[in-house]
């Protein structure tokens, strides 16, 4: 399992209130090294203090003065800076030391462990300026959490500036310390007692909330765990781990780089919507399994309503996966490019096998009709309540997961609408489009409706995690922190709006999808608050605040294009309608994007090279009957 | 003939996929293979399109619902069917063709025409393929 920040600081806490309990006295030798390592110790301290943001030059007249917290660090900061000043690195310790220096020296080593799992969270660009990098970036950064740390280090440096000062007045006088050792000692209590006073002073009225603190242990390493391919016949146990490891997978994909990236194509987009779909197919039959197991368990009757809650709503999700893929049927972003998988991919793909094998009774299920099986029973499925919260959790995870790269991906879709690379197989075209190319730009009324689906998509993953936020948090679910990450960070943002900051330029581009995504906020919610669930209804509102959005984006492209005195684009030209196949021949795409994208059918090679498509063909091709295509 | 085989398996896996599609709802432990099947003929289809020897024209393929009192069992062997044979014309095609992209097109329809056989087939009531 991915490591996290409580995983480094609670040792170290530990190891720092073992050593700071011993109370004989030390040779002068040991005495010697446990200076030292104390003053490994500090360093590390200091490390922390480092990485939190400058208070920068003093406040201007009519400013406002820095907050009592903001005061500490700096004050901690400098004290801390001073006491690591004077310290020299310290020699590897033997093995059979005395206990307090090796306490000593593994607090300094978890203490710079965990800033070191913090700092995954950021990047540092050659400008020198650090970047979020994570979904947990902006939470590290927080206020409560950043308080939280703060609170923690002070409490080490309560605990060791005492022992430290006690260290200086045992052993005979005038022992043989020699100065170096004695100046880092002098050094350290300095800063640890500073360190202390400053942040308990400044943290007396106003104490970090215990939120922040159980966020700040949770806080896990950035870095993604490596590929936990199904194995032959996983037990449950097994089972609910590979999917938290692919969930976590997931979730950095859709962070990354390349989800949003041009090289995503089609192909990726359509796997990720086929096991989505298949995913929460399972997870409804999980949930509805869940909750007749925690009947069966005699669990508060509460949360078996929430998980058929749950379960409702992963009823809604799939179908519109479902939809998803159906529009990516026939839409694509260039030509066939073999058969090659992302590592998303082979990810979604590890998700929906794991999801299928706990939701049906065979260990060796596959989609394939010959390994169907009967769904598990509720028994097999969890024991015990434990078991019951530990499943949840990894539904949770699962459904966490796709909702972070369905919003990525709603994103890079809308991208690839907007900039005409959604094309379809010209085959499908009825044959009076005599159109000389494989593929022709896809009319206007496809990816409209392949963008509806995504935001309906989109919308009911989003619900499934809210609600799964909930049941976790009522039967206490190891993906508890999902959902209290996911509320604070919506806190911290709204925190950040009120105060006019607006977000945070250095925050990591989040994927957090919104309790109902950010064009969906008008009619569809208005339906919603009237608890009114006939999906007909709902589909209408999403289209209505779909077309809004889409108005305000284009008004906005317009104003912004009018501001602009950039070099006029290159217009389609409009081609008079009535003349079917000749407009059809020259609705390709612009450009030729990549990997030689309109491939001419055998013996058209010569043909005219492709002009642009038009408002007018798109109109007359939507138009058109018989496109192949689902329901 | 190689352009009317890849015409032929364009709709072929057209009408698979129109199948699938149409079918995915009918029960729900068959609703991961009917929308992996669907899957299958799309990678299948697009592999036909890249060939360079596929001829111009339009799609033939049409599906009618298959009616309520169809089984499912019915369908899910003419499925597996159809994607044995695809598989066994295409590989036969690809060893046959010169041109590399045809031959490159052929395999790959060919893989996807084998993963609709195995998604589909339930048993020794299926055709096995070579």
């Amino acid at each position: 399992m991915t490591a996290t920040f409580g995983d480094f600081l609670r040792p170290a806490g530990q190891h720092i209130a073992a050593a700071a309990a011993f109370r004989g006295d030390l040779d002068d030798d040991v005495r010697c090294v446990a200076v030292r390592e104390l003053g490994r110790l500090v360093c590390a301290l200091a490390r922390y203090f480092d990485d939190l943001p400058p208070t920068g030059d003093p406040a201007p007249a009519g400013h406002r003065p820095p907050s009592p917290g903001t005061q500490a660090a700096a004050d901690a900061r400098i004290a801390l800076r001073r006491a690591a000043r004077s310290l020299r690195h310290a020699t590897p310790i033997a093995d059979d030391a005395h206990p307090v220096v090796r306490h000593l020296s593994a607090a300094a080593d978890y203490l710079a462990a965990g800033r070191d799992l913090l700092q995954t969270h950021f990047t540092t660009a050659p400008s020198g300026a650090h970047t979020g990098s994570s979904h947990w970036a902006p939470i590290v950064t927080s206020g409560p959490v950043t308080a939280a740390l703060l609170s923690e280090l002070a409490e080490h440096a309560r605990t060791l500036a005492p022992w430290a000062a006690q260290l200086t007045m045992t052993g005979p006088l005038g022992s043989g310390m020699p100065a170096p050792e004695r100046l880092i000692l002098h050094s350290a209590i300095g800063g640890l007692w500073i360190t202390g006073a400053a942040v308990e002073a400044a943290q007396r009225d106003h104490p970090p909330p215990e939120d922040a603190r159980r966020l700040l242990a949770a806080v896990p390493a950035s870095v993604p765990p490596p590929r936990r391919p199904p194995g032959n016949q996983e037990p449950v146990t097994q089972l609910c781990d590979g999917i938290t490891v692919t969930a976590e997978r997931l979730r950095h994909a859709a962070l990354g780089s390349a989800r949003r990236s041009r090289a995503t194509t089609s192909p990726s987009w359509r796997r990720g919507a086929l096991a989505s779909a298949i995913t929460s197919h399972a997870s409804e039959i999980i949930l509805r399994t869940l909750a007749e197991r925690a009947s069966q368990l005699g669990i508060d009757p509460a949360v078996r309503v929430q998980l058929h809650e749950a379960a409702d709503t992963m009823g809604v999700a799939w179908p519109a996966w479902r939809a998803v893929a159906c529009e990516w049927d026939i839409l694509r972003t260039g030509v066939h490019a073999g058969s090659v998988r992302t590592a998303a991919d082979a990810d979604f793909g590890d998700l929906a096998l794991r999801a299928g094998r706990l939701a049906y009774d065979s260990p060796h299920w596959t989609p394939a009709c010959a390994s169907t099986s009967p769904i598990r029973a509720p028994a097999d499925l969890a024991a015990t309540p434990d078991g019951v919260s530990v499943m949840l959790a990894a539904v949770h995870h699962a459904a966490d997961a796709i909702s972070r790269v369905a919003a990525a991906d709603q994103q890079a879709v809308r991208t690839a609408a907007g900039e005409d690379r959604l094309y379809l197989p010209t085959r499908l075209m009825p044959e009076s489009y005599d159109i000389p190319y494989r593929y022709t730009l896809a009319p206007r009324s496809h990816t409209d409706t392949l963008l509806l689906t995504y935001a309906t998509a989109v919308s009911a993953s989003a619900r499934v995690t809210q609600v799964l936020d909930d049941v976790a948090d009522a039967i206490n679910a190891p993906s508890t922190m999902l959902g209290a990450s996911r509320n604070f960070e919506r806190l911290q943002t709204d925190a950040r709006r009120r105060e006019g900051h607006g977000l945070a330029r250095d925050e990591a581009p989040s994927t957090m999808p919104p309790t109902t995504p950010w064009h969906a906020t008008q009619v569809e919610c208005l339906l919603h608050s009237l608890q009114i669930t006939d999906p007909a209804m709902l589909l209408r509102a999403v289209a209505i605040d779909q077309a809004s959005y889409d108005l305000v984006a284009q008004a906005a492209a317009k104003a912004c294009k009018r501001d602009s005195i950039a070099a006029p684009t290159q217009r389609r030209p409009q081609i008079a309608p009535n003349r079917p196949a000749s407009i059809a021949s020259k609705d390709f795409p612009c450009g030729v994007p990549e990997r030689n994208q309109q491939v001419p059918y055998a013996g058209m090679r010569a043909a005219t090279m492709p002009s642009t498509g038009t408002a007018a063909n798109r109109s007359a091709m939507s138009r058109a009957d018989g496109i192949s295509r689902s329901a | 003939m190689l352009p009317d085989l890849l015409a032929a398996s364009f709709d072929a896996f057209e009408i698979i996929r129109l199948l699938a599609r149409s079918c995915d709802h009918r029960a729900p432990e068959l609703f991961a293979a009917f929308m992996t099947t669907a899957d299958a003929a799309v990678d299948g289809r697009e592999a036909i399109t890249a060939a360079p020897a596929l001829p111009a024209g339009g799609s033939t393929a049409r599906v009618s619902v298959p009616t309520a009192d169809t089984g499912t069992q019915e369908i899910t062997a003419a499925l597996a069917a159809l994607g044995a044979l695809l598989h066994d014309r295409l590989t036969h095609a690809a060893a046959r063709t010169a041109a590399p992209e045809d031959q490159d097109a052929c395999v790959q329809a060919a893989d996807a025409a084998r993963r609709i056989h195995d998604l589909m087939a339930r048993g020794d009531d299926d055709r096995d393929i070579r």
